[in-house]
């Protein structure tokens, strides 16, 4: 595929709004404090939602580039999904799932709890779980300098 | 850990005139339809409308409107679907197709806050949510997420109904959630039960939309619901509300 055209595709996905929701959060959390003393900040990429992570750090740094927090780092951990029947409580990740397809892992990237029109408990059949783990997008921590080091 | 889409909602709605949502506690007191019939109408009207379905259990725009089936596009977020020339949608039923999603509360306000951080509504007069029935997760994340939220109440004239409003009404205000006014929906001539009871609640009295029995042959056709009855005499209660779709 052409560059031009793959970046554009690269531009249009909905990684974006979560990566601008990254960014936008990583702002507020500094309140008053010099934007250039944010670090890191780790991010949690739920397995569920399948986010994938060349778009996700493509928009990270290209909205990065146009805020006062260039000088932060973005440290993405994927976290693995885990399911939780209510009913008979057996535990099941994604790679257990029944019932998820291209489409529907499709509408679960958009929508992790759209999870809950297609996945039923592997033991009992149940559609009263929880997503315990690896849901979406989540800051685990953020990072910042002293004032006095970083102005 | 911290949730990073509350921090980008408001800025998803920052071109957005008026966020309008339909309040009632009780279920089937015709919200969903006053929703649609006032996108449908308003759009006819020149206006700019997005309609987010926030019923996540029982979904049900997207029937009403006619959406077309498949996933929504992306273009740095997700797309609203369109349905008539100035009218969007938004809906879990986009994802979930018919099939039930059976969620609990901390579930159905994940869904709310993913709907509301990566949609991208672009520019509009109203973004109108269709909430729904009950005091739980919509209606207190409406206060946290959307403050500027203005939450109109629908009403049938029937006690039950107007006696939960009343408590619905009490939350509202404790959440600092402004009511522009009152409809009242499915009325055959009883409407003054609705009247008396927003004097005394202290909500401003809109109109009503009398009861319209071919009303359900015009679900899933806009054209046919803009021409309707109720969608001119919603109109008219939409306009005391400063909710004006001008002239056609």
């Amino acid at each position: 595929m052409p560059l031009i055209a793959s970046t554009a595709i690269l531009r249009c996905m909905h990684e974006w709004a979560l990566a601008e929701a990254v960014i936008e959060a990583a702002r507020a959390a500094m309140g008053a404090r010099p934007p250039s003393c944010l670090r890191s900040v780790t991010v949690t990429m739920g397995e569920l939602q399948a986010i994938d992570q060349e778009i996700f750090e493509f928009a990270l740094s290209t909205m990065l580039q146009e805020t006062a927090l260039s000088a932060a780092r973005f440290v993405l951990q994927t976290e693995l999904a885990e399911f939780q029947c209510r009913a008979c409580a057996r535990s099941w990740g994604l790679h257990d799932a029944t019932g998820i397809t291209d489409e529907t892992r499709e509408a679960i990237h958009f929508l992790p709890e759209a999870a809950h029109a297609f996945v039923r408990c592997p033991a009992c059949g149940s559609p009263d779980y929880m997503v315990s783990k690896g849901r979406g997008v989540s800051i685990k921590s953020i990072d910042v300098a002293d004032t006095a080091s970083c102005v | 850990m911290i949730d990073p889409r509350e921090s980008v909602i408001v800025k998803r709605l920052a071109s957005v005139d008026r966020v309008v949502g339909f309040f009632s506690a009780k279920g089937g007191v015709g919200k969903t339809m006053t929703t649609a019939l006032a996108g449908c109408a308003l759009a006819a009207r020149g206006k700019r409308v997005g309609i987010l379905d926030l019923d996540m259990q029982g979904a049900s725009m997207h029937i009403v409107l006619g959406a077309p089936h498949g996933l929504p596009a992306e273009d740095k977020g997700i797309l609203p679907v369109r349905v008539a020339a100035d009218l969007t949608l938004m809906s879990a039923a986009l994802f979930s197709g018919e099939r039930a999603m059976a969620l609990r509360g901390e579930e159905i306000s994940h869904a709310m806050r993913e709907l509301l951080a990566v949609t991208q509504w672009g520019r509009l007069d109203y973004l109108l949510f269709d909430m729904p029935p009950g005091i739980g997760e919509e209606v207190l994340d409406c206060a946290l997420l959307v403050p500027r939220i203005e939450a109109v109440m629908v009403s049938t004239p029937s006690v039950l109904s107007l006696s939960v409003v009343e408590r619905l009404i009490g939350v509202l205000a404790e959440t600092h959630i402004a009511i522009p006014g009152m409809i009242a929906t499915m009325t055959r001539g009883d409407a003054q039960a609705v009247r008396t009871f927003a004097r005394k609640v202290g909500v401003a009295f809109c109109g009503e939309i009398p009861f319209e029995s071919n009303l359900e042959k015009a679900i899933g056709f806009p054209d046919r619901l803009v021409a309707s009855d109720s969608a001119r005499a919603l109109l008219s209660a939409l306009g005391t509300m400063g909710m004006s779709g001008g002239t056609t």
